[in-house]
């Protein structure tokens, strides 16, 4: 993928939307292109069978497969059309060969283009496909780069760990691993706000691994920590709302953590973008 | 029906094919002598399209409730922005209010649900227990998967879903 300087990481670059528009644009040209010029050889007595359409239908197949195929948001039908095409236009059938086959299966695919285009969302970029980190996310680490310098190796390695045990539901091990860093009052590879951020996910992971509801008391970030944090409660807001926030900014926290402290860690953190992602725009 | 402790329901479209082929057994034996003579084994058959589903929606009942204690006591409950595709294969209960339901007349439901932190396609593989409605809050026990097995975003297969009385 064409890289896109300067400019918002998940938005697709010029090139690369010239070429989807392309790809939308040769699902129709092959499909009814093809039938068009088999009509006019038909017509004309240069040939005297309908390959040409079938051969456009099953080109306009597989770019249609391909398109939904770079979607994040994925449509099973437009995927599995290149093996319909397969089953209609080059196995064997008892079927007398016609233009009436290939018209109502071009029809069919360009209804589905249509459909892959508004119901499916836009076509992938290296953000959302978990090459690179993008959006809000990117900008979040990128501030919270310099007040995390001094996080040492080890700490920055559990935060990540602590991090990805908890997008996989394995609160225990996440309480675990969080103890290792606060309970024994070794933070000082971290600072306050950080050891704080550990404590918080410590507390919802115990809660979580027992399933237990939301306590009366409860940890949250200190308001002298608010520059580092990557979400702020709105006013108005009730205790359910702070609770979950002090989660969502502790995770977020360990993902900066992890990712400018421990550079080997960055493809555990690149996976469970989607995840990070989550928690910042929710 | 209730056989044992298993409600069995069959699907609408069972209940259509086999009105659709009873009509026709009954047109093309008032025309035909010949299917006539066929009845003893046609009846039986006939009837079969009904049997056959009732079977597998009670095999495929009876699988889960006996599945369900098991998740009762491995779920953990989360929100519904905790799911996510790195929990794949976790069994999870969730609690929160219905907004759509789609598929229910097929016994293969699938009800979108919300809390306060998102919402969620739960999918069934077979009838629920109680028929859920839009804008009933219930609680849901599954396992996490990708809507298409290898791909897609995650949803959760649903084992139990049950009304809750959250007043």
């Amino acid at each position: 993928m064409a890289e896109n300087p300067g400019g918002d990481p998940d938005q697709l670059t010029q090139s690369d939307n010239r070429i989807h528009l392309g790809l939308e644009l040769a699902v129709p040209l092959f499909s009814f292109g093809g039938i068009l010029i088999a009509f006019l050889l038909l017509g004309q007595g240069y040939i005297q069978s309908f390959r040409i359409a079938a051969a456009g239908c099953i080109i306009a197949s597989f770019i249609l497969a391909y398109l939904a195929w770079i979607r994040p948001k994925k449509d099973i039908v437009a995927l599995t059309t290149p093996m319909y095409s397969i089953i209609f236009f080059v196995l064997p059938t008892d079927m007398i060969p016609d233009l009436i086959l290939p018209i109502l299966y071009a029809i069919s695919l360009n209804i589905l283009l249509v459909r892959l285009k508004y119901r499916f969302g836009k076509p992938g970029t290296a953000v959302s496909m978990g090459k690179e980190l993008g959006g809000s996310l990117k900008t979040y680490i990128d501030q919270t780069r310099e007040p995390l310098k001094n996080v040492s190796p080890d700490t920055a390695h559990n935060a990540t760990l602590a991090f990805v045990r908890f997008a996989q539901g394995d609160y225990a091990k996440v309480a675990r691993i969080s103890e290792t860093v606060t309970g024994n009052g070794d933070t000082a590879g971290c600072d306050q706000c950080l050891a704080r951020a550990f404590s918080i996910v410590k507390e919802h992971a115990a809660l979580l691994d027992k399933s237990l509801p939301h306590p009366f008391t409860y940890l949250v970030f200190n308001p002298e920590h608010a520059d580092l944090l990557a979400k702020h409660l709105p006013p108005g807001q009730d205790d359910d709302h702070e609770f979950y926030l002090a989660l969502d900014n502790a995770l977020l926290l360990l993902y900066s953590a992890g990712w400018n402290g421990s550079e080997q860690d960055r493809p555990h953190l690149l996976s469970r973008q989607p995840f990070a992602q989550k928690l910042m725009s929710s | 029906m209730k056989i044992g402790n298993v409600e069995v329901k069959v699907s609408i479209v069972a209940v259509a094919v086999f009105v659709f082929f009873t009509i026709f057994l009954l047109f093309a034996s008032v025309y035909s002598p010949e299917v006539r003579s066929q009845l003893i084994w046609m009846i039986p058959a006939l009837f079969l399209l009904l049997v056959i589903p009732m079977a597998l929606n009670y095999m495929s009942r009876s699988e889960y409730n006996n599945l369900e204690p098991i998740y009762e006591a491995e779920a953990k409950t989360v929100r519904i922005k905790l799911i996510n595709e790195s929990m794949v294969g976790k069994p999870v209960r969730i609690e929160g209010v219905v907004e759509r339901v789609y598929f229910q007349f097929l016994n293969r439901p699938q009800y979108l649900v919300a809390d306060r932190s998102g919402a969620i396609s739960v999918k069934m593989f077979t009838s629920s227990n109680e028929e859920i409605k839009v804008n009933d809050v219930v609680e849901v026990l599954g396992q996490v998967i990708k809507r298409y097995i290898v791909t897609g975003d995650p949803v959760v297969n649903c084992v139990s879903i049950r009304k809750i009385d959250k007043s």
